[in-house]
């Protein structure tokens, strides 16, 4: 048990110290990767919230992204003075505010009416950033979102127009937000959502209202796929109607069915995986697309646990001790 | 007061009248069997009395509370808890567990999320005195979907106990179940259940005979006959339409 411990410490010390080095180290065509893998990492875990922890298979999750995305980027250009984080703030709570409205009539269907609905919303909000071209900027997009000056963080000026500074903030962000929700889980609360998932009516005959479970649950996904939204925003400098497509949906389910959903850090994998494969592959053919579907289709076929499920089970209790 | 009151209950499913003008009334300490043949609507007026079905027509009171068309979650919490007659646990968590989550949601403590599950360690003197009382405290730690079928049946029963109810409904715990099997199961529920409210559906005769003091027939969605044992067993029109049925 305390080996265990240990052992994690030294792991957790050591990640630590390899993402702090890591823009000294790589060039910065890496580290831009880095910070990809880092926010697509933050969205695919909040997928995972919503199939892995509560069995609830969504189509639309690029919804929340998207809100995160254009309410951040939108907010930041015409608000004036309003601060960086703010502006995060407001598209991580556009984002939960959507996801408890659309959750709302989701949570009340199941199965393949569940999934057919959030694919339905999700489609419904990219026609409106595809039509209301006066506030999105239609397939133009909106770009130019990051404040050019340095912005006061209250101990330090942070100056997000440098690469290697987007990286640590970014990677900041979603340590904080991967943290919080590892800790959400294991709370009688993220009891709660693993009991309705398990056996859902004997959940309800044990007191349990199902469907605010279910709601909570999606609208906490929806606030963390706000956030990598965000971060996605600041860190492209620019939002357009991919960020809000169905597109961005399959990809983020790809990226936590890659990874594995079976754990909280397969769907991160998944995401490094992904990153690294899709830049790997459209450097080598323009058919890309061909391969990450060929990929998709031996994953579904012979390694349903994902990546994760690679690698062997002792090293893994390390990462899962706890869970 | 009675603590449960069924007024003129009616069932339709689309069209199908399983039940009509059901009537029923528990004192507190009841020990109540309703029994029947297949098909007589037994398991839907279980359903329909603890919020899984809405009733077509008619009234539930629990503890002088309309409860009628309550959800399940609702119902349960008022006290009022029941078990499967196919058995409906947590089969990928521990047995553990499974008592636990039942002890957590009585205690209210739901989406709590200001302290990490594993550190309420206070629950768990509960939950090891419930596993213990229905004999499974050696496969605490044992995935419920593992454990025997006389076991698993058990940790049914044993989370409807984990509520704490002030009436418990017990929907054929002995189905399935070897003679042996269901004598064990038949001395489980005495036991566990000493001085509590009891309606238990079952098709044992002998289970009827040992556990309830009134038994209610239903047959054909209508009520029968109600009353005690001794009265229900010399009814000619019980005898005719059930037990006489068993002994053709």
């Amino acid at each position: 048990m305390s080996r265990s411990i240990f052992l994690r410490g030294v792991l957790l010390a050591g990640v630590a110290l390899l993402l702090l080095a890591a823009p000294r180290v790589l060039s910065i065509v890496q580290t831009r990767m880095l910070t990809e893998i880092a926010y697509f990492a933050l969205f695919a875990v909040s997928y995972n919230f919503l199939f892995g922890w509560a069995g609830l298979l969504s189509f639309g999750h690029a919804a929340y992204f998207g809100l995160g995305a254009y309410v951040t980027a939108i907010s930041l250009k015409h608000v004036a003075g309003l601060h960086l984080l703010a502006g995060m703030g407001l598209g991580g709570l556009a984002a939960a505010l959507g996801g408890a409205v659309i959750g709302f009539f989701c949570v009340r269907r199941k199965g393949s009416y569940f999934a057919l609905l959030t694919l339905a919303f999700n489609q419904f909000l990219w026609a409106i950033a595809w039509k209301w071209r006066e506030v999105t900027g239609g397939d133009d997009g909106i770009g130019r979102i990051i404040p050019r000056k340095p912005v006061d963080m209250g101990f330090f000026y942070l100056d997000l127009t440098k690469i290697p500074n987007k990286y640590y903030f970014t990677m900041a962000v979603v340590v904080i937000f991967l943290a919080i929700g590892w800790y959400l889980l294991r709370t009688p609360f993220g009891n709660t959502i693993q009991v309705v998932k398990v056996n859902e009516e004997r959940a309800a005959f044990l007191g349990y209202n199902v469907n605010r479970s279910k709601l909570l649950i999606f609208t906490l996904a929806a606030f963390y796929a706000g956030i990598a939204g965000s971060l996605f925003a600041l860190f492209q400098d620019f939002v357009a109607t991919s960020a809000i497509g169905l597109g961005m949906s399959t990809e983020v389910l790809f990226m936590a069915f890659l990874g594995g959903t079976g754990s909280y850090f397969g769907p991160m994998l998944g995401a490094a995986i992904f990153v690294y494969f899709t830049d790997w592959i459209s450097s080598i053919t323009e058919h890309w697309e061909f391969f990450l579907g060929v990929l998709f289709i031996i994953l579904v076929l012979y390694f349903h646990r994902g990546f994760i499920g690679l690698i062997p089970s002792k090293v893994r209790a390390v990462f899962a001790a706890g869970e | 007061m009675a603590i449960l009151e069924v007024k003129n209950l009616h069932k339709d499913f689309s069209g199908l009248k399983v039940l009509f003008g059901i009537d029923l009334r528990l004192e507190e300490g009841d020990r109540h069997a309703v029994i029947g043949p297949n098909g007589a609507g037994k398991s839907t007026l279980f359903n329909l009395i603890t919020g899984k079905y809405v009733p077509t027509r008619g009234q539930v009171l629990f503890d002088g509370q309309d409860i009628t068309g309550f959800p399940p979650h609702r119902v349960a919490r008022l006290g009022l808890a029941r078990s499967f007659q196919i058995t409906n646990i947590f089969r990928t968590m521990t047995v553990f567990q499974n008592v636990r989550n039942a002890v957590l949601s009585r205690k209210g403590i739901r989406y709590q999320v200001f302290s990490r599950l594993s550190s309420l360690t206070w629950v768990n003197d509960e939950v090891d005195s419930i596993l213990s009382q229905i004999g499974l405290l050696d496969r605490r730690n044992v995935a419920a979907g593992e454990l025997a079928h006389g076991q698993q049946r058990a940790l049914e029963i044993g989370l409807t106990l984990a509520l704490d109810p002030k009436l418990i409904l017990l929907d054929e715990p002995t189905a399935g179940m070897s003679s042996s099997e269901s004598r064990d199961t038949v001395s489980l529920i005495e036991r566990v259940t000493r001085g509590r409210t009891l309606v238990i559906v079952e098709h044992d005769m002998d289970v009827v005979f040992r556990i309830a003091n009134r038994i209610t027939v239903i047959y054909y969605g209508k009520v029968l006959a109600s009353g005690p044992p001794e009265e229900i067993r010399n009814d000619q029109r019980v005898k005719d339409a059930y037990l006489g049925e068993e002994r053709t």
